[in-house]
């Protein structure tokens, strides 16, 4: 296992670190901000200290205490501001990088071919949403606190050797440790936050799995006996959770106790030291009571960046996560549509769809071989009706999406009135097809909207009759707010039929030249087949050439001719 | 603020011993932290003046030196503690949250638990219940140990140094950083929730652009509905930043409040040790104390800015909590079947009718039919004819328009559900199932079925070599059953069905997604299986009405009976 992650780590590391390259000098200027702000901050630790020495010795101090004073409040009140800017640059950086991860992953995807094996649509929806979130922590946190952690202890050091180079070692004793137990104890926590997110992620998965099958449990009469079963998975879950989240505790303990012992340390050497006590460290003189109170002050800040770092160490496991799955998803074999999807004029004239030698290699890497077809598209009277018949996994739904330029041929070419089908072509002939999958998906929007998606606006008027046409009207009625009712996950369902049956009466709303129909009588009863079969023949009776891909025998008779495919293999 | 208010009530009663033990450490740590750093201040402060005075002989050195390294390991113990102690604490009443809530869910009427198959509804309600874990955590803990925290060390400095720096301390840090709480408290809500709602759009819309790539291709849509999805993701950046802006504001307003309060100390304590109203330590003692209170302000940043989300969750959240009495449903609309002998059916509809509040048109209308025991009776007719839904008016999961149904002769209205489900069961159009074994599975709706049993109604549904396939009764279903094939499950879930022995069977397409043989074979094992039980099937396919006793047509909108 420690193999295979040292071998994934360079892709991820560079993938991690593509992310932030469009926004580097943003993030640049972030990290720098911050690092000012510390620095400001010892300038005010020293006005404290010259303030406080000056009172205990009762003289005046290296300025007025009336200027110590303002100065304090400046430098506080422009490091307030430079926290602010510095956390402003740094949300946009992440706001930025994220948004082009968006927007790539998202391009990417929607040009997938359906038949590139499906990418599951809740799995790329959570990467884009939640996943990619991920990263914001990593650019607003971890970044900067790296930049930090490489200039800020540095300067300390050398500062306290200036003063005193017993202060210098006890901060470079203690310190070099931190990083240390960090990568013991880091490692550890890091995979224990894993888990613990995991955990949490697997509780909210017990519920929501019992809430999606609540019907279920109550028809089994199973309610007592489900809620205790989620008490029991509740109760282990939180054991676990907490055996792994005592090691991240732990993890954190240690660089505090470090970070506690170099102060108190420093503070007790600072003591000793000026009440004579201890003589050695400081060069010649004596250690003054100004230099001391400004080391008791350095000292927290010099392990505070190594602790930010160490409070963000998970948020950059998480960004290594995300960039790792982004890294896998970049390197699968893109399989793409032809053409982008978008809107265009339908090819003006008609003509023949012609397919000459076509193969296709399945994802699964066999090559499925297709007949040669010809058909008349776009011309006077009706259309032709064509059935492509054969045993499941020969083809007929590759033949539909290759005909729509959903998927492109390995071998040979499809070509639509002498021009090939091909990144310049496919939306155009698009725009002349009429598609009716197995399972249309519909959008969450209103039934209107969706049947409407592939009609030109001065056809919309014809709705209602292609749903009369589809025998889909009565279904319309009995939706509580007919046309307009929202429909999709969050709206009112409709049955497989009743979907089948209104995306004819869409087909026949988008008066398409040529119509692909994709198993359109699949797991229907007789009577809506029927339905869904005289509605193919109208529109081809309309003029459109009609494709359908069928087991259906009854279907296929009432086509002009059939098409057997997978004899070849 | 009430039903976030009771929530807090219900999490604190439940584990009040750990959170609170939880609270007096976080006092412990953040008291530890001002200690040590007033008392390193004092320490060093009077030690340099003691040096200056050449008295260093005579100060003790070893009780303060003795206090810091005690403070600085005592912080770092008692954090640990804290941690611990709060998060298992957390944690525990988060699955006690989760545990009501489920219980909740399932005494809510049918009708409305059935929008929480959709993910969005499911989604929200788990954000919610996220929500909420932080509520002790990040809210009420860091509140009461900031406020306790202060409260000590102000008298700590009044008694120590003197009662204006006090004044000083509370007058400078208090009203700043109120202001600044009050800022998240009052403004961050709305763009919280806007960002919420453009999340949810986002991921709704990859969905319909993932899931509709066909269709949007073909309509061309398909770069329309990309910029569609990246809409929403702006829309959710702009509410995002923000939010941020908020954020950053009252970060801003925190960290001025830290240096005025710092610079005020300062001169303050320059004029009271001039003026020897104190000592030059103790003037020290209480900047440096100061320095630390920052991190008692600081946590609670994060507690206010969900507090928003905390209150709208709890709203949600909070009446899914509260009980409903069980297995009572609204009186239907009487009629006069009351008297109407059913002749021996065990199963009886009486001139039954149903419309979807607000439809114009009904989807069953006087529907009146009756079964007997051991008979199979198959409802056929076009999608959408209602055949669904009078399974589910028989099953009690919705209520009829007019007219009822009557069970065993004893009609449904008022029936205890655990009576009704013990009689009667029935296999929806869509069954979910729950991760775990298969046996676990099948247990699920017959606790006490053996082994044995449950390979019997596995064959009898013609799924034992595929469990046998898989490493039998014992191998492990993923998340809501996944890793069985659609057939696979539903046979599954017909199987957990019969299980029961129901004397009464509905079932709804049963056979969708078998083969004709498997289909045939199912269905001719089912009546064996239960030779008594009455049988009704909506069915869409040719199998199903082989083995019916009498098939029932029914058309959409029309009045149909059989008798």
């Amino acid at each position: 296992m420690a193999a295979a992650e040292e071998k994934e780590k360079p892709a991820t590391r560079a993938r991690l670190d593509a992310i932030t390259v469009p926004v580097s000098s943003q993030l640049r200027s972030a990290g720098l901000l911050s690092v000012l702000a510390a620095l400001l901050w010892y300038g005010q630790a020293a006005l404290v200290a010259d303030v406080f020495s000056a009172l205990a010795a009762e003289r005046p101090g290296l300025v007025p205490s009336w200027i110590a004073i303002s100065a304090f409040l400046l430098l506080g009140a422009v490091r307030a501001l430079t926290g602010w800017r510095a956390g402003q640059l740094g949300f946009e950086a992440a706001q930025g990088a994220m948004a082009a991860e968006r927007e790539k992953l998202i391009a990417r995807e929607s040009l997938r071919s359906p038949l590139s094996g499906a990418s599951a649509s809740a799995e790329v929806a959570s990467l884009a949403a939640e996943k990619i979130a991920a990263l914001g922590p990593y650019i607003t946190r971890y970044r900067p606190a790296m930049l930090r952690t490489r200039i800020l202890p540095v300067v300390i050091v050398a500062i306290a050797f200036s003063i005193s180079w017993v202060a210098g070692v006890i901060l470079l004793v203690t310190g070099p440790l931190i990083p240390v137990f960090m990568i013991l104890v880091g490692l550890a926590a890091r995979e224990a936050s894993e888990r613990q997110m995991q955990e949490v992620g697997t509780l909210n998965t017990l519920l929501t799995e019992r809430l999606r099958a609540m019907t279920d449990i109550r028809l089994l009469d199973a309610s007592q006996r489900t809620v205790e079963g989620l008490a029991q998975g509740a109760e282990a879950l939180r054991a676990k959770t907490m055996a792994v989240l005592r090691i991240a505790f732990l993890s954190s303990t240690v660089l505090e106790l470090f970070s506690a012992i170099g102060v108190a340390l420093m503070a007790v050497y600072v003591g000793f030291a000026l009440l004579g006590e201890i003589s050695f460290g400081a060069y010649g003189t004596p250690l003054t009571l100004f230099e001391g109170i400004f080391l008791l002050l350095l000292a927290p800040e010099f392990y505070q960046p190594i602790r930010d770092l160490a409070a963000a160490w998970h948020d950059k496991a998480a960004a290594q996560a995300v960039a790792g799955e982004l890294a896998a998803a970049e390197a699968a074999p893109a399989r793409t549509i032809a053409g982008t999807g978008g809107t265009s004029a339908q090819l003006a004239q008609p003509g023949r769809l012609i397919t000459r030698g076509v193969r296709y290699r399945t994802p699964a890497g066999g090559e499925l071989h297709f007949p040669d077809l010809g058909i008349a598209i776009g011309g006077k009277g009706p259309g032709e009706k064509i059935a492509i018949v054969g045993d499941s996994g020969a083809g007929k739904s590759t033949l539909l999406a290759l005909l729509a330029g959903l998927a492109r041929p390995s071998a040979g070419a499809v070509e639509i009135a002498g021009r090939p089908l091909d990144d310049d072509t496919a939306d155009a002939w698009r725009a002349g097809i009429a598609w009716i999958g197995q399972t249309p998906h519909f959008l969450n929007a209103s039934l209107r909207a969706n049947l409407l998606q592939g009609v030109q606006e001065e056809d919309a008027a014809d709705l209602d009759h292609a749903l009369e046409l589809a025998a889909a009207g009565g279904i319309v009625s009995r939706l509580p707010r007919g046309l307009l009712t929202r429909i999709g996950e969050t709206g009112h369902g409709v049955s497989g039929g009743e979907a089948r049956r209104l995306t004819i009466a869409a087909a026949i709303a988008a008066k398409p030249k040529l119509v692909l129909a994709d198993e359109p009588t699949a797991d229907l009863d007789e009577e809506t087949a029927e339905l869904v079969t005289a509605g193919l023949i109208e529109m081809a009776e309309g003029g459109a050439a009609v494709i359908v891909a069928t087991h259906d025998m009854a279907l296929a008779e009432k086509m002009d001719r059939r098409i057997v495919i997978g004899d070849v293999r | 603020m009430r039903p976030l208010w009771k929530i807090v009530r219900s999490i604190w009663a439940r584990e009040w011993w750990s959170l609170t033990r939880g609270t007096l450490l976080a006092v412990a740590v953040l008291l530890a932290g001002v200690g040590l750093l007033g008392l390193s201040g004092w320490f060093i402060t009077a030690a340099g003046i003691a040096g200056l005075a050449g008295l260093g002989i005579a100060f003790d050195v070893f009780r303060p030196s003795a206090g810091v390294r005690f403070l600085a390991l005592g912080r770092t113990v008692a954090r640990y503690g804290e941690r611990m102690l709060t998060h298992d604490a957390t944690l525990r009443s988060l699955a006690a949250l989760r545990v009501e809530l489920l219980k909740g869910m399932l005494r809510l009427p049918h009708e409305k638990t059935a929008a929480f198959r959709a993910s969005v509804q499911l989604n929200r309600l788990t954000s919610d219940v996220d929500a909420l874990d932080g509520v002790a955590l990040r809210l009420v803990i860091p509140l009461l140990a900031a406020g306790i925290t202060l409260t000590v060390t102000l008298v700590t400095i009044r008694y120590l140094v003197h009662g204006w720096m006090s004044l000083a301390v509370l007058a400078g840090l208090v009203p700043l950083t109120l202001a600044a709480l009050l800022l998240l408290l009052l403004r961050s809500r709305k763009p919280a929730r806007r960002a919420h709602t453009a999340q949810n759009a986002f991921r709704m819309r990859v969905i319909d652009l993932l899931r509709g790539r066909t269709e949007l291709a073909i309509a061309g849509r398909l770069q329309a509905q990309c910029e569609h999805v990246l809409d929403a993701d702006r829309r959710s950046r702009i509410a995002l930043a923000e939010a941020d802006r908020l954020e950053r504001n009252s970060g801003l307003l925190i960290s001025l409040a830290e240096t005025v309060t710092g610079g005020a100390v300062l001169a303050l304590g320059i004029f009271l040790a001039q003026s020897g109203m104190t000592g030059a330590a103790f003037a020290a003692l209480a900047f440096f104390a100061v320095l630390a209170l920052g991190e008692t302000v600081m946590p609670l940043r994060r507690g206010f800015t969900e507090f928003g989300k905390m209150v709208d969750a709890a709203r949600r959240v909070a009446p899914m909590l509260q009980e409903v009495p069980e297995g009572v449903r609204p009186a239907e609309t009487p009629v006069a079947a009351a008297t109407v002998d059913s002749g021996g059916a065990v199963l009886s509809f009486r001139d039954v009718g149903f419309t979807h509040r607000g439809a114009g048109r009904p989807v069953v209308e006087h529907f009146s039919l009756d079964v007997k025991a051991g008979e199979t009776v198959a409802l056929t007719g076009p999608s959408g004819c209602g055949k669904s839904t009078l399974l589910a008016l028989a099953a009690g999961i919705m209520q009829p328009s007019h007219g009822g149904v009557r069970v065993g002769g004893e009609a449904l209205t008022g029936m205890p559900e655990a009576r009704l489900r013990q009689k009667l069961g029935l296999l929806p159009q869509r069954s979910a199932l729950l991760s775990g074994s298969v046996l676990d599975a099948l247990r699920l709706g017959a606790p006490q079925a053996s082994e044995e049993e449950a390979w019997d109604v596995l064959a009898v549904v013609r799924l034992d070599e595929a469990i046998r396939a898989r490493g039998g009764l014992s191998s492990l279903l993923g998340e809501s059953g996944s890793g069985l094939s659609g057939g696979e499950s539903r046979r599954l879930a017909l199987a957990r069905l019969l299980l029961r022995h129901p004397q009464i069977l509905l079932l709804d397409e049963p056979t969708e997604g078998l083969d004709r043989a498997t289909a045939q074979a199912a269905l001719v094992g089912i009546r064996h299986y239960l030779p008594q039980a009455a049988i009704l099937i909506a069915s869409h396919r040719k199998a199903e009405q082989d083995v019916a006793g009498r098939i029932i047509r029914i058309s959409p909108k029309t009045s149909r009976s059989g008798t």
